[in-house]
This record gives structure tokens, C-alpha cells and sequence, in this order.
């Protein structure tokens, strides 16, 4: 077997520091690459996804007098986007997480308060369509409590980019209430992207850093 | 600056490679050695021989660990081998000036 001497940059020649800067930048950026669970380009075609559905369901219901909202028919529409818009998430933070182990990943106490927020945020809605106040009216209430949880969650581990896109999601829900019904959606589709988007440079820039 | 101020156990390819892709997992984090293995395109064999020398070094430390019959080795940087690394990109970029 042929071993090549480990001082050359493999070609026989010297491994000289040109080489060694351009493969250390090289090196660096495939691994942040691999090992970032939100890849710039999946957070940014999630962004393009959200802006669509949201768009699609304001288009439907800006021409509504008096506004009803979404019909019945348009619901598993969206709760079908927001479970593919999941799994693409959860998807690529285990593709990324593939052999790593220690603090960075998330403990199961973590992942259960993340989800315990989904099923309150839910919970709020029922309880508040069981006072009269349908969540037609107020679309972007249900990611309030979930941006903030993960929020917090992301701030006890000094994980800004985690604050940015936690804290995101719940001021696109505070500023949805703030809008009409119909522009809620708009709110929440422009809002979201944006986030997204935002969620999408921060990590470009990190992976070249 | 001459070339000889660049770590010889880092001024590599291999090793500068595995020195790199250790380094981009946050502190505390460990890869296994089949992960790294797949991140760096290397055989096995070629693998472990740059692992043992830059364990020798102190600039890794890896963890054996068993899952029933199967036994996995994960792999991280050490406070020395992430300093050593600080080191190398220093004294990198006072070599070459502005072209780091």
C-alpha cells in the first residue's frame, strides 16, 4: 500500500501556507455546512413556502364582507403545510445531528417543553373559539407562546441565532394581532418570511465567518 | 515569518482537515469516528493513523462507548487542540498577510 508522506499537500509537492489557508477555509465551511441544522437554503425555501400559503389564504379572504375567514375546506391545507413545514425542520436537524453528541443537542426535557407550548398555544385557541373569539380572528395568536418558549429555551443556552428565530416568530404574532383579521394573514406570511429569510443570512454568514 | 512557525503536527492536509471539521462543533461536542469519517472522506485505516497522532498530541481526546455489541468512538478537540488551531490560523495570517 502506498502511503503518501504527510507533509505534502498530496501531489508531491510541499504543503505550502496557501494551500493550508484555502483548505482551512474550505474545511471549515463544508463542516459548518454539514453540521448546521437549518441550511441557509432550507430556511430560505421554508420562508418562500410560508409566504405563498399565507398569501394564497389573504388573497382568499380579503374579499370577504363580512370577513369569515378560511373555509373549512382550506384548514387541512394549512395544517398539512405547517406538519410538512415541521418535518423539513426536524428532518435536517437530524440529518445534522448524525453523530454528534453533548450539550448542543437538544435534552428531552427541552424537546417536551417545545412541544408542551405547541399543545398550550392550541389549547388557547380552543379555549378562546369556546369564548366566541374563533381563531379566524386572530391567526397569529398560535405562534406567540411557542416563539417565546423557544426563545427563552435558546437564551438559557446563549444561542443567539436560536433567540433571533424564536423571538422572530412571536413578534410576527404580536404584530398579527394588531392588524385586521384579513391582513393577520399577511402579516403572518410577510412576517414569517422575512424571519426566515433573516434566520436564513444570519447562518450564511456564520457558515463563511 | 518562515513556514517552519506553522504547527508541524496541523500544517498537514489530513489533519488540518480533522483539526477543522473538530473545530466546527461547539464546545463540548463530540463526533463519531464514522461521522467524521464520512465528513472527511478517509478510509478507516488512513483515519485512525491521523487520530492517534494528533491524540499523542493532546489535541483530541476520544471516548469509547458501547451500544450492545456494537462499540463507537466519538471523537472531539481538546482546550489544547482548539488553541493550537488558534495558534496555526495566527501565525497562517501573519504568513500571508492580507490574503487570509
Amino acid at each position: 500500500m502506498n502511503h503518501t508522506p504527510d507533509t505534502t499537500a498530496g501531489n508531491g509537492d510541499a504543503f505550502t501556507p496557501q494551500q493550508a489557508a484555502a483548505l482551512l477555509d474550505e474545511a471549515t465551511w463544508e463542516a459548518r455546512r454539514k453540521l448546521v441544522p437549518n441550511p441557509p437554503w432550507v430556511l430560505a425555501s421554508r420562508g418562500v413556502l410560508v409566504l405563498a400559503a399565507l398569501v394564497a389564504v389573504w388573497l382568499s379572504v380579503r374579499g370577504e364582507h363580512p370577513y369569515t375567514g378560511p373555509t373549512d375546506a382550506d384548514i387541512p391545507i394549512l395544517i398539512a403545510f405547517i406538519v410538512l413545514n415541521a418535518a423539513l425542520a426536524v428532518g435536517f436537524r437530524r440529518r445534522a445531528g448524525a453523530g454528534v453528541r453533548g450539550p448542543s443537542r437538544l435534552r428531552p426535557a427541552e424537546i417536551a417543553i417545545a412541544t408542551l407550548a405547541w399543545v398550550a398555544a392550541v389549547a388557547l385557541l380552543v379555549a378562546l373559539a369556546a369564548a366566541g373569539l374563533s381563531y379566524r380572528l386572530y391567526p397569529t395568536t398560535v405562534l406567540i407562546i411557542p416563539g417565546l418558549t423557544w426563545a427563552v429555551l435558546m437564551m438559557l443556552r446563549k444561542n443567539w441565532r436560536g433567540v433571533y428565530s424564536g423571538a422572530s416568530v412571536a413578534v410576527v404574532g404580536a404584530v398579527g394581532l394588531l392588524a385586521s383579521p384579513t391582513g393577520a394573514w399577511l402579516v403572518g406570511g410577510v412576517g414569517l418570511c422575512a424571519a426566515l429569510l433573516g434566520g436564513a443570512a444570519l447562518n450564511a454568514r456564520y457558515q463563511r465567518a | 515569518m518562515p513556514d517552519d512557525a506553522l504547527d508541524p503536527l496541523i500544517h498537514v492536509p489530513t489533519r488540518l482537515k480533522i483539526v477543522a471539521t473538530l473545530a466546527a462543533l461547539p464546545e463540548g461536542d463530540t463526533l463519531s469516528f464514522t461521522r467524521l469519517q464520512d465528513m472527511i472522506g478517509l478510509t478507516p485505516g488512513n483515519l485512525i493513523i491521523h487520530l492517534r497522532k494528533l491524540e499523542e498530541a493532546d489535541y483530541i481526546a476520544s471516548e469509547k462507548t458501547r451500544n450492545g455489541t456494537v462499540s463507537l468512538t466519538n471523537v472531539a478537540l481538546t482546550g489544547h487542540g482548539r488553541k493550537a488551531l488558534d495558534n496555526y490560523t495566527h501565525a497562517l495570517r501573519d504568513l500571508l498577510g492580507d490574503h487570509l
